[in-house]
């Protein structure tokens, strides 16, 4: 569909019928779902039924079976149809005044004041990627030189990006193309998010069905994934970012694992080392999947569970999978080089000693040498480890990065590498994210692990542990709630599905059918079969307790619901690009500075005009203003980014020569002082100049930025060399002059500013956006007359040069 | 007398030039000394019009140099108005005037200290040409002559003078950045050996296959049993190198799938039926 | 008669076409109309030359420099005035507004007059200092012109300056007759400041030095203002956008009586002066009719067999070769001349990113070359380094247009399929041995698995491995 019919849409998505509608929708799916689910609880003693496989149905030949199956598939395709629309509908709320890409998730308030507010930027980026690939064809995409970022760097694009989600949109672009569907691409990458979040709720009910033959808990995982807040921020439409596709193809590779390693087959195995490739080729977080699938394997084998089935799940997986992920240019070598992937290359090996020891142990059965061929592998894994330790400190192998120390220590990124301290998401996640980000499902979630360690199979040791690490990395990072959040509808699936088996059933159990049901149970899916079916007799009796249980737990989702529907519509609908506040009297006032500002550079500056701004802008400016920027938010060049900050922390006189250096045109800064807006550039200040502290600490200092009493302040009591860094005078430069004299007010520092505002010579203002929010200057040229800008200046405002000192001191001599 | 008046006036005329001629500019009893601030008198020398000082003066950083003269016109004294002392350094012929403050009677003196000498001058490595400059208006001729050097002793505890030389446009020198040298190749000698050395690894398999009783018996019996899955099964591996072979090439990657697609699908179809022969063999019992 | 010589004058115009290459017209203010008398040679000279001249004085309502926000004018000629202030429509200001629209100046001061203040300011703006009060006589008690001035000596005779630096052309003395001197009579000295972009044409003799007339009269004892070579007669200041500046110490160097002066020095026989040529010399450059550069065109292309040369591609390749050439003409009086550069001074390109990779001499190419235009050239091997360099041409030198000339171009990485085959780097032979063998053993395994027969109990399990 074209951008104005989004526009149409966007309209109606407003009006708030058209959201009680979609509620109504999302709920009455939910209670169908669960109903369907309910029915083929009835037939679970036909034994097909147990797998679960989705289209298991067409080989039953019984009515029943029949309709239990079209029930199932309708509820099944209802569930996902409920995710794809409610992220279409999110679309619909998002598109406020941007029809064009929209921005995705803009930051809850909860995050930190001082902290770089830095939004989700990337799609900017990935859209204009996806552009030069669809226009420009696949080899010239991957040998992409972008030479309008990183001024004067250039940025070998094709060799540093995650090129899975543009391929994937370019690929549907061009299947859509040969059926002959003409379909802008902006509009694919728009709603790529929503269809892929889709699929998502299809792998988290493959997965689900892999932990338990309930098949109400696929749909509630299914319905979970769908809707959880925690996920949807980041698949609203229009944010066009790894995460869209990465966390689909998370879900599906764990699939595929379990479904490996549950049948031991070498096919599964190399789907899943398949479906890992697309992931390493789609987002950064493949690490999770490199860690997590050895841990699992180690896991097991501790526990004695070494099979063979693991040995080929595990090889087949390692062997193609890092091939697979050595094509992509960026990571290259890095599977065999950096401390991340270690573990996988260790468990490897690990499992090919195990398995030469198991042959030699079926060669000669004696228990002696059996517990002395443990030892001699335990020695060997310890020697394997002493001698990757030795190989790590040598240098053969590049230590663990800095982002993943930041994982372990969450002070550490702040002391070390400020960079990524400075942004947002990698803050440690507040406790009320977690209920923010999944409601309900943070209290049926450890309900859920708790069954799966009632009967411990493979894949239930693998949720164990997905659940473990998950939540962990979640606490240390906001962004890593990501990572959690299908874990966590997993686990919370599993036990709502099996509270409503238990209540919900239709007929109360009588004791005869019990032990048929149990060894039925018993011989159908040994091992896998779960909860109550297994236990011995149990059963709810009373209608009484049913209703109410049943009540609750529905009353419990429908909050559920109302709560996504909530937090989605008001926290992450919100594109970052454009803000939307409440008037006194209720009504929405958009504030459109950015892409006025925007607007102004691509109509009012030439071609080739560097901007120079905060990397948060990047992005933005590459994409909405068409302009060269310095530096963006793919921050690869520590040293650059520091130049920046140290040309914005520094006195006139120092940045001048820098920018001149850097060719920088304009100078773009952010200032919510007048609107009261956070996040602007005064508050991310600090970490410009701890960044530019980081290479130059002799001539950038935070200390001097903070008065004796150790205050950040703008007002009076602001430090001289607060007063004189570049970013305070772009930032209050004319400022007074909104107010009456000595009333100029900051509305975000909450303070008073000094009578006289700055001066500024080497550079004068050029734009600025109506709500003050952006605020443009440009670079003065060289003097004409040789004199430094400040006298020139001091000139223009008619003061006379005053005479040269009579001399003191020896005469001043001319030499040519 | 139409014709006396110009012949007088050439006569007067010679008289004045006779007359310039003669008055000139000069100066005596001139001395130099140099001071120095703790007491310690330091070098006093006597000036001389007509010959300079054989060896140069040297002024230490706290010392000051003190020239005394009396100006004479025609061997009497009168006040100049022009009476310098001129400190020129020689490579770049830089010159620092310092005005003698006159009296009257032709007496004049200045004192000049290292505080008073410019940058420029300080840091120069010769020494300094000082050279004695009286004229004044009228006709008598001014006395210009180079009367004694100075030696600048810089303190070497202080901060040496810094001076370096104002930006003037003019050539740069030429500049040949090798940002990053070309990788290397080790001999190819060696390179030969180890892949000569790799090689030989494939013979040494066979090698040892053979002597393991490695054979191709049932070749016969399994053409027999499934001929063309079998040959197709063989022939689609063999292919499907010959498809990494044509990648390593010459193709590219769009080439390369579909074929490889095919070779693929072949090599599954005919395998299920090619290894199931071969399972049956096992099964058999005669693998 | 007067057909007669209106007919001559006609053909002199004719004759003498010469024209400043920044337009022809020319506002001339002197303290008094009459004055124009006293320069007439001077004044007739530039008109020869076809520039057409304006004559106003400071005070008159009409006299503006700019129209409509546009240079109503393209020189100026200040002589000096005895007025303190020069009026509303000569201040500081509108003076260096002219020269930011690139309009020319050529300034004359006189010990005569004080200078007024308007254009202290100026000068100071410049970085040019003139002595305290406002007012100084250059006097030398060794090179003074005795017929004229045996007294007071205050009219200096300086020889024709030579080139400032052995690597500058001499455009202002070259050819002149040795024995000719120039007089500089009644001057006002200056003090150059430490820029770059000012530069004496003429200095004063190392014994010269400025003096106030009204204090010291007796004698020179103190804040002597400056003396011998630091004493600027006639200097020079070429703004960055080119716009030229000259101060002249003397405007009587530019009178009549002094055009055709014979001087002498003492004990010296008399010479004719030079000051005819001189000026024309001094007013051809400060009016753009001398020393002005032009680039024709520049182009940059690959320097490399089988590759296509279209010319100024907007990308390259690292470790391309690649061929810079720029075409300068030089403007002489009359016509654009191949600019040579001078002896001791090349012409150089520099190639940069932040900070120049290369700093390469252009040479001479004489098969590009014309009479009117000289092509340089220089081939070189681009860094092994990506991003946006620039190809500069930055030729700066005192008396000669200013040229920055930058072009940018985007140098990027190797491509996929640009690197060398690995059959061609003989270290990677190995490897692809390796690959080789792998291969062979793979297929004979495939069929050794499919087609052995069993040879008894223990090898073939092994084997099925």
């Amino acid at each position: 569909m074209s951008a104005d019919t989004l526009q149409v849409l966007a309209s109606a998505g407003k009006g708030e019928s058209t959201r009680t509608i979609l509620r109504f929708i999302i709920l009455s799916l939910i209670a169908g779902a669960a109903i369907a689910s309910r029915l083929f609880s009835v037939i679970r003693k036909c034994p097909l039924s147990a797998g679960s496989q989705l289209l298991s149905w067409q080989s039953r030949p019984s009515r029943r079976g029949q309709l239990s199956g079209l029930l199932r598939l309708s509820a099944f395709w209802a569930a996902l149809l409920t995710a794809a629309s409610f992220q279409v509908s999110r679309a619909l709320f998002t598109n406020v005044g941007s029809p064009s890409l929209s921005q995705s998730c803009a930051r809850a308030e909860r995050q930190s004041r001082m902290v770089a507010d830095n939004p989700l930027v990337d799609p900017w980026f990935n859209f204009r990627a996806t552009k030069y690939l669809v226009a420009n064809g696949f080899y010239k995409f991957w040998d992409w030189f972008d030479d309008r970022t990183w001024h004067p760097l250039g940025r070998v694009t094709g060799g540093t990006l995650y090129p899975g989600l543009m391929v994937t949109s370019g690929a549907i672009y061009h299947a859509l193309r040969a059926l002959t569907i003409p379909v802008d691409i902006r509009n694919i990458c728009v709603l790529l998010a929503p269809a892929f979040s889709g699929l998502t709720a299809f792998a988290a009910y493959l997965l689900t069905n892999e932990m338990t033959p309930s098949p109400s808990a696929g749909l509630l995982a299914a319905i979970f994934m769908g809707i959880a807040p925690g996920y949807i921020s980041r698949s609203v439409a229009g944010s066009y970012d790894n995460e869209a596709i990465a966390i689909f193809l998370l879900v599906f590779t764990f699939f595929l694992w379990i479904r490996a390693l549950k049948q031991g087959s070498m096919l599964w195995g190399v789907l899943c080392a398949l479906f890992y490739g697309y992931m390493v080729a789609s987002w950064g977080g493949y690490a999770f999947i490199t860690c997590l699938l050895p841990l699992h394997a180690f896991v097991l084998i501790c526990m004695g569970r070494y099979s063979t089935r693991l040995y080929v799940a595990y090889t087949t997986w390692y062997a193609l999978g890092t091939l697979a992920s050595m094509q992509i240019p960026f990571v290259g070598f890095l599977p065999v080089k950096t401390s991340e992937h270690m573990p996988a290359l260790g468990i490897f090996g690990f499992l090919q000693l195990l398995a030469f020891l198991d042959y030699v142990r079926s060669a000669i059965p004696s228990r002696q040498f059996q517990t002395f061929l443990w030892l001699f592998a335990g020695g060997t894994f310890g020697l394997g480890l002493a001698a990757l330790v030795v190989a790590t400190s040598a240098g053969f192998i590049a230590p663990w990065s800095g982002r993943f120390y930041s994982l372990w220590d969450t002070g550490y990124a702040k002391i070390h590498i400020p960079i990524i301290a400075s942004v947002s998401e990698h803050q440690p996640t507040a406790w009320p994210a977690f209920f923010f980000d999944l409601n309900m499902l943070i209290w049926l979630f450890p309900a859920g692990v708790y069954l799966c360690f009632q009967n411990l199979a493979d894949e239930h040791v693998f949720i164990v542990v997905y659940a473990l690490f998950g939540s962990y990395f979640a606490g240390v990072m906001v962004r890593l709630m990501l990572t959690l959040t299908p874990v966590v509808c997993v686990a919370a699936a599993i036990s709502a599905s099996s509270l409503l088996d238990t209540y919900l059933n239709v007929k109360s159990p009588n004791a005869e059918e019990h032990p048929a049901d149990d060894n039925t149970d018993g011989k159908k899916s040994g091992k896998t079969g779960l909860k109550s079916t297994s236990k011995p007799v149990v059963g709810i009796y009373g209608w009484l307790s049913k209703g109410t249980v049943a009540g609750a737990m529905t009353v419990y989702l429908l909050l559920f619901v109302m709560h996504c529907t909530w937090v989605t519509s008001n926290a992450y609908s919100s594109p970052s690009v454009v803000l939307a506040s409440r008037m006194p009297d209720g009504s929405q006032h958009i504030i459109d500075d950015y892409r006025e500002a925007y607007q102004w550079l691509r109509q009012n500056t030439k071609e080739d005009a560097k901007i120079m701004s905060w990397w948060d802008y990047g992005y933005q400016i590459g994409g909405m203003a068409d302009r060269p920027t310095l530096v963006d938010n793919n921050t690869w060049n520590n040293t650059h980014i520091a130049t920046v900050g140290k040309a914005m922390s520094s006195r006139e006189e120092v940045s001048y020569p820098i920018m001149r250096q850097h060719e920088v045109d304009y100078v773009l800064v952010v200032f919510g002082g007048l609107l009261g807006y956070s996040g602007d550039d005064i508050n991310k200040f600090l970490w410009m100049v701890r960044i530019a502290e980081g290479i130059w600490p002799d001539e950038v200092k935070e200390r001097e930025f903070f008065t004796p009493r150790g205050e950040y302040r703008v007002d009076g009591e602001a430090t001289e060399t607060m007063k004189n860094s570049l970013m305070y005078k772009m930032s209050y430069y004319n400022y007074n002059s909104l107010f009456p004299p000595g009333q100029a007010q900051d509305r975000v520092r909450q303070s008073r500013l000094p009578e006289v505002g700055p001066s500024l010579s080497t550079i004068e203002e050029a734009f600025t956006s109506e709500n003050w929010i952006i605020r443009i200057y440009k670079v003065k040229d060289l003097d004409n007359f040789g004199r430094d800008h400040a006298s020139a200046a001091a000139f223009d405002r008619g003061l006379k040069k005053k005479k040269a000192a009579k001399k003191r001191g020896p005469r001043q001599l001319r030499v040519d | 007398m139409r014709f006396s008046q110009p012949i007088a006036s050439a006569l007067l005329l010679a008289a004045a030039g006779v007359a310039q001629a003669a008055s000139s500019w000069s100066f005596d009893e001139a001395s130099l000394s140099i001071a120095a601030k703790k007491g310690a008198d330091g070098v006093k020398e006597k000036l001389n019009a007509k010959n300079p000082l054989s060896k140069p003066v040297a002024l230490g950083s706290t010392d000051t140099l003190k020239v005394a003269l009396t100006a004479k016109d025609n061997g009497k004294g009168k006040r100049p108005h022009q009476a310098f002392v001129i400190l020129k350094e020689q490579d770049s012929g830089l010159e620092a005037p310092f005005p003698l403050s006159t009296k009257d009677n032709g007496k004049a003196v200045v004192q000049i200290s290292q505080k008073e000498i410019p940058a420029p001058l300080l840091v120069s490595t010769k020494p300094l040409k000082a050279s004695i400059v009286i004229g004044s208006f009228g006709s008598a001729q001014a006395y210009n002559s180079q009367v004694f050097e100075v030696e600048i002793k810089t303190d070497p505890s202080a901060p040496a003078p810094q001076f370096e030389k104002p930006l003037r446009y003019g050539q740069k020198d030429e500049i040949h950045h090798i940002f990053r040298a070309d990788p290397k190749s080790p001999p190819k000698v060696i390179s030969l050996f180890f892949a000569l050395a790799v090689i030989a690894t494939v013979p040494a398999l066979f090698i040892g296959w053979l002597s393991l009783g490695a054979n191709l018996n049932h070749l016969a019996k399994a053409i027999g049993a499934a001929p063309l899955s079998h040959a197709s099964f063989f022939g689609s591996i063999v292919a499907m190198e010959f498809v990494f072979f044509m990648y390593y090439t010459s193709w590219n990657l769009f080439q390369t799938l579909p074929v490889a697609g095919v070779v693929g699908a072949v090599t599954v179809l005919s395998g299920t039926k090619a290894l199931g022969e071969v399972q049956s063999r096992r099964l058999a019992g005669e693998r | 008669m007067r057909s007669l010589v209106s007919f001559v004058l006609l053909l002199l115009v004719a004759v003498v076409s010469a024209i400043s290459t920044t337009g022809n017209r020319l506002l001339v203010v002197l303290d008094d109309v009459a004055e124009k008398e006293g320069y007439s040679k001077f004044l007739g000279d530039l008109e020869s030359r076809g520039l057409t001249l304006s004559i106003e004085t400071p005070k008159s309502e009409s006299l503006s420099l700019f129209h409509l926000g546009e240079r109503a004018y393209d020189h100026v000629i200040l002589f000096p005035t005895k007025a303190k202030g020069l009026g509303p429509s000569l201040t500081a200001n509108i003076l260096l507004q002219f020269l930011g629209a690139n309009g020319n100046i050529l300034l004359t001061l006189s010990s005569g007059s004080a200078t007024p203040s308007a254009l202290v300011s100026l000068l100071a703006e410049l970085d040019i200092q003139l002595p305290a009060d406002r007012t100084g006589l250059v006097v030398d008690h060794f090179n003074y012109d005795s017929a004229s001035a045996p007294d007071t000596h205050d009219v200096l005779l300086l020889p024709p300056p030579g080139p400032l630096r052995s690597d500058i052309k001499d455009i202002f003395s070259a050819g002149a007759p040795a024995d000719q001197l120039i007089a500089f009579p009644h001057g006002v000295g200056a003090a150059l400041g430490a820029g770059e972009l000012l530069s004496p044409i003429l200095r004063a003799p190392r014994t010269a030095y400025s003096y106030n007339p009204k204090e010291q009269s007796e004698a020179v004892v103190d804040d002597l203002f400056a003396a011998g070579e630091q004493l600027s007669l006639v200097s020079t200041f070429q703004a960055r956008n080119s716009a030229r500046f000259t101060l002249v110490g003397a405007a009587e160097l530019f009178q009549d009586k002094w055009f055709d002066a014979e001087v002498k020095k003492t004990g010296g026989k008399a010479v004719k002066t030079f000051n005819q040529e001189f000026a024309k010399r001094v007013s051809g450059w400060t009016f753009q009719e001398i020393g002005v550069l032009r680039v024709n065109w520049i182009e940059h292309h690959l320097n490399e067999v089988g590759a296509s040369n279209e010319s100024n591609p907007k990308i390259y390749r690292i470790k391309n070769d690649v061929t810079y050439t720029i075409s300068l003409s030089e403007w002489s009086w009359t016509a654009w001349n191949a600019f040579s550069v001078p002896k001791n001074d090349a012409l150089q390109l520099e190639f940069s990113m932040l900070s120049p990779f290369h700093r390469l001499p252009l040479r001479l190419n004489a098969k590009q070359s014309t009479a009117e235009q000289a092509a340089y050239t220089s081939s070189f091997k681009l860094p092994d380094q990506h991003g946006i360099f620039n190809f500069k041409v930055n030729y700066k030198r005192p008396f000669l247009t200013n040229i920055e000339e930058k072009n940018t171009v985007s140098v990027r990485h190797m491509a996929h399929d640009e690197w060398p085959r690995s059959f061609v780097i003989s270290g990677a032979w190995p490897w692809i041995a390796g690959i080789g063998a792998t291969v062979t053993g793979w297929l004979a395994f495939c069929a050794l698995w499919m087609y052995s027969a069993p040879v008894g109990g223990k090898k073939e399990s092994k084997k099925t491995q």
